[in-house]
């Protein structure tokens, strides 16, 4: 959890209210996109009427949360310090998904953990290529061996 | 009487076949380590394990997920009391006396009274587990689509009134969850909802890719790039021995803990969080010397540490004897049962008793295991924090890549982690609650089906609601819960977070 260093008499929008204000507009998306589906009536619901029921109740609460947050922290003094390396991880492993059926699970793997520990942790080659094909070659063997779950083979069966 | 004990003896002639003890005791290793080490907590370890319980017999896969359940809840008191690092969220309470224990060089009788602790408050919650579950589960046999309603909407009041956070930021949590729920199938109609022509979206969202993603993507996002840990300390055996004093002192917390606990991991919510929280308020209220709790109190660690291993227990009750998961940890165990053809609800202990009594019986055995593993070869688990978190994270990151593509073979799922992972560290950061939104997507498609049962039974009419009375019970309980919520606003008055310190822990 963040630690907002003040939450005194300064101005700007509390967190509440942003993410109240938030939830907001993810309601009336979801009811604008509910238009396709059959509503039904009070007493035969179709298939859109609990979505509407939900984003109602979405709004409303998103809406309570924004009036009521005005003693949650300053937005701008949340701590997000950790969110670039968060970000960084977040990216590595969406390509790493992205490649993962293309070229296998061991070699994707090998380099999703090559780049976290060799580039974003800084750490030496050898334990970086060690703990990577380790894993790699190991977590493969229980789970694929041992375990029979499918996991991806990459070119030269790895 | 005579029933229950022939049934634990068929629950013990399952629960000590070579297969299930042999994965009852694995489950209480990867429990205690997945415990210890923080960025994995209950949920995520037990849904990066589901994919390889599907090759499993029903009762070894609940067995061992179960132990991973119980087995965190131990091994989340030795980081808290050693470094002050919480291993999961339940052992937050137990870091601040637990460690001040430790730096007054008392870490060993703090370690002890946990272990010992948890394993009195496991064994007299199946105790609980063993004559409740059956109990309800006959009276449940009473329930129609309408009770199943109102017992699903005062399940997700409960959960909002016993959260930690702010009511309207866990409904609204809840909200979302449920909303989740409708991607997919509507099953009345079969009308595909919010799928956007992905055909995996078909099936809805899964509780795996979202419980990893929430739980444990998101905590990695939050702690990556911490420093080092700081030294540990490795008790030995003779150390361990608490002194007199401390071993009178913890006797009531203890019971207090695991009575208190208990009863908290019934009702839906992060029942083994809360429990911790409640568990320190009532020990430091009822204390003759409250200025001792926050320098070293041993009732603050025998207490919660008691109380979330009885909540542990506690929430196998709705799920065994209703089919309901009171949280995102038992609605991922009851899928592992559901993947083997099993239906939960009211019947499952009459038509699987093996499952359930072999179930029960192991957790009997499983306490044992985890006291021998939390007392005399803490040493041994000690040993694993001495790894850095530098080279831990990335590891149980590509951990969560593997789980959950496990689960379908689908890279669709993990996306869906990864999208998850994101706005769970946002929401996080924001201060909201995550577990009511893992449950919102459980209870969605039941809730959605049951009302529309209701009223295709009523022939649209909403009075058959109130005219059962299990349901309006439940709805009146449902009321008093918003009447309650509602108190603190119009009267100015505290509520009960303030008053167990959960406002201030937050």
């Amino acid at each position: 959890m963040s630690e907002p260093s003040a939450t005194g008499a300064q101005g700007g929008l509390r967190s509440d209210q942003i993410s109240g204000v938030v939830f907001v507009l993810i309601a009336l998306l979801t009811a604008w996109e509910n238009r396709s589906y059959p509503l039904g009536s009070l007493s035969e619901p179709g298939p859109g009427y609990m979505p509407l029921l939900l984003a109602i109740a979405l709004g409303a609460f998103g809406l309570l949360v924004a009036l009521r947050g005005s003693a949650s922290p300053l937005f701008n003094t949340i701590d997000w310090t950790e969110s670039k390396r968060g970000i960084v991880l977040l990216i590595a492993c969406g390509v790493g998904v992205f490649v993962l059926e293309r070229i296998g699970y061991r070699l994707t793997m090998i380099a999703l953990l090559v780049f976290m520990l060799g580039v974003v942790e800084r750490k030496r080659p050898l334990p970086t290529v060690l703990v990577s094909f380790g894993f790699a070659f190991i977590s493969y063997f229980v789970f694929a061996t041992m375990l029979k779950v499918q996991l991806p083979q990459g070119p030269w069966g790895l | 009487m005579e029933g229950v004990v022939s049934n634990l003896l068929l629950g013990f002639s399952v629960a000590l076949t070579p297969s299930v003890l042999a994965y009852a005791f694995a489950g209480c290793v990867i429990g205690t380590l997945v415990g210890m080490l923080p960025g994995l907590g209950p949920l995520a370890g037990i849904s990066l394990l589901l994919p390889a319980t599907y090759g499993l017999n029903p009762i070894i896969a609940i067995v061992l997920l179960a132990g991973v359940y119980y087995g965190a809840m131990y091994g989340g008191s030795t980081t808290s009391i050693l470094m002050s690092i919480p291993g999961e969220a339940a052992s937050v309470m137990t870091c601040v006396d637990g460690y001040a224990m430790t730096l007054r060089g008392r870490a060993g009788p703090a370690l002890a009274i946990a272990a010992i602790g948890s394993f009195i408050a496991g064994t007299l919650s199946v105790v609980a587990l063993m004559f409740l579950a059956p109990t309800l589960a006959s009276f449940a046999l009473r329930f129609g689509p309408p009770e199943y309603t109102a017992l699903l909407m005062m399940g997700l009041l409960v959960l909002s009134y016993m959260s930690g956070g702010s009511m309207a930021k866990t409904l609204t949590m809840a909200t979302v969850g449920l909303l989740l729920g409708m991607i997919g199938i509507d099953a009345m109609s079969g009308y595909t909802r919010f799928n956007y022509d992905v055909i995996e979206l078909s099936d809805g969202i899964g509780i795996v890719p979202l419980a990893v993603g929430m739980f444990g993507l998101s905590e990695i996002l939050l702690t990556a790039g911490q420093p080092t840990p700081p030294r540990v300390q490795k008790p030995t055996l003779r150390q361990l021995i608490p002194s007199r004093d401390e071993f009178l002192l913890s006797v009531g917390p203890i019971a207090r803990g695991s009575v208190l606990g208990f009863l908290i991991g019934i009702i839906p919510g992060s029942a083994h969080i809360i429990s911790s929280f409640v568990s320190y308020g009532v020990e430091r209220r009822m204390s003759a010397h409250p200025e001792r709790f926050g320098n070293g109190a041993i009732e603050g660690v025998a207490g919660p540490e008691s109380a979330n291993n009885s909540a542990a227990t506690g929430a196998f009750v709705p799920m065994l004897a209703l089919g309901i998961p009171t949280g995102p940890i038992t609605a991922v165990m009851l899928s592992a049962i559901m993947v083997h053809g099993i239906s939960p609800g009211p019947m499952l202990i009459t038509e699987q008793p093996e499952l359930f009594w072999g179930f029960v019986a192991s957790m009997y055995v499983g306490n044992v295991v985890l006291l021998i593993l939390n007392l005399p070869l803490v040493g041994v688990f000690v040993n694993l924090l001495r790894i850095p978190y530098s080279y831990l994270y990335p590891a149980i990151l590509c951990f969560c890549i593997l789980g959950v593509y496990s689960v379908s073979s689908s890279v669709v799922e993990v996306w869906i982690m990864l999208g998850t992972g994101g706005f769970g560290y946002l929401l996080r950061k924001l201060g909201y609650d995550l577990a009511p939104i893992a449950l919102g997507l459980v209870l969605s498609p039941m809730l959605e089906l049951s009302l529309r049962q209701s009223l295709a039974m009523s022939g649209g009419s909403y009075a058959i609601f109130f005219d059962r009375p299990i349901a309006v019970t439940m709805f009146v309980v449902s009321g008093v819960l918003i009447l309650l919520a509602l108190k603190p606003l119009v009267f100015k008055s505290k509520d009960w977070r303030s008053k167990v310190g959960l406002d201030e822990q937050a």
